[in-house]
């Protein structure tokens, strides 16, 4: 068991204006028998910074809210995948992966862990593979399959990274029943929306008012997938950090070609 | 009566981003969709005024309605 006081002491032995490089982590983590996220909590909760996250701008009490947050991403394709590289980079603590697919050819044009090395794997070992060479603190749950009940209730906040629109209501459904925000991105072309669907709002029977309706494999850009994924990375932040959002009132569309960003 | 019509993402190719229209009364907002060649099962958004309606909402003198593609990808 970790002498809690001894480490601290050596943690602030180490610290240059309360903040911790990597190496002085990692030899804290040896010395004392404990993992690095270990190491991380500690001195977040005593006001001191791992260098890592010095760039964030933002004070230890705001980077241990991060540290302590729960975020399942619901697909692992071009949205999601590259949210949970963003929030991984962030601080966020915990990512509770879900995707069924393996990586094919046709990903590469925009799902950032799809790459020749990576075709024919399963999506969720790919990016938790990566995701913890990112940031090895980083607490990864994968589900490799359809998402269900737990894959909602065991996170504070969900990731819409879906491509059909059927999924996309059953998401909503549970997300209301559990209580959980859902953070919804879509793409096609040039083209993206997103929005916070709560407890009290209506999004998705707004946005997809045919439950049934089927899509043909959408063209997507990568510069459009990347945008609004950084926004959903942008959102999820926001709302662990408790900052006020537009888009839990009004939904956003984007549209690239055309440099267009209007709520309505 | 006139209404303006208002096209977004892909359903402006080929078409226009605003358009004013003459149109008779009582039209339903499925007509001026039909009327544009665009396929409802594309359709997502509707709206007039800035507000959701249906294929089957009956338009007004002056209304401005906005159209949606289903934009669905991930």
């Amino acid at each position: 068991m970790v002498e809690k006081s001894e480490l601290l002491q050596f943690l602030r032995g180490r610290t240059e204006n309360d903040i911790l490089s990597l190496a002085d982590q990692r030899e804290a983590a040896s010395r004392f028998n404990c993992s690095l996220r270990d190491i991380e909590e500690i001195a977040l909760s005593h006001s001191i910074l791992p260098r890592r996250y010095q760039r964030n701008g933002l004070d230890p009490v705001r980077q241990l809210l991060l540290f302590h947050a729960k975020v399942a991403i619901i697909g692992c394709g071009g949205l999601g995948g590259r949210v949970s590289d963003l929030l991984a980079r962030m601080g966020v603590g915990s990512l509770f992966l879900t995707d069924p697919d393996t990586f094919n050819e046709t990903n590469l044009n925009r799902q950032n862990f799809c790459t020749t090395e990576t075709l024919g794997r399963y999506k969720v070992e790919v990016v938790a593979q990566e995701l913890k060479k990112i940031n090895p603190i980083l607490n990864v749950t994968m589900t490799k399959g359809r998402f269900s009940e737990p894959s909602v209730s065991v996170a504070d906040l969900i990731v819409d990274g879906l491509d059909s629109i059927g999924d996309r209501h059953h998401l909503s459904q549970l997300c209301k029943k559990h209580s959980r925000p859902l953070i919804h991105a879509a793409v096609n072309k040039w083209y993206g929306q997103i929005g916070i669907e709560q407890l009290d709002t209506e999004l998705i029977s707004q946005l997809f008012p045919l439950e049934t309706q089927a899509l043909t494999a959408p063209h997507v850009l990568s510069p459009t997938v990347a945008l609004l994924a950084a926004m959903q990375a942008a959102e999820v932040g926001k709302l662990i950090l408790g900052q006020d959002s537009p888009l839990t009132a009004a939904w956003l569309h984007c549209d690239l070609l055309n440099c267009e960003y209007t709520l309505f | 009566m006139q209404v303006q019509v208002k096209l977004f993402a892909f359903f402006r190719e080929g078409r226009f981003k605003e358009e004013g229209r003459e149109l008779a009364d009582n039209t339903m907002v499925g007509q001026v969709v039909d009327d544009l060649g665009i396929d409802r099962e594309e359709v997502g958004v509707l709206m007039i005024n800035s507000r959701h309606c249906q294929f089957e909402t009956v338009l007004q003198q002056n209304d401005i309605l906005a159209i949606f593609p289903v934009i669905g990808g991930g």
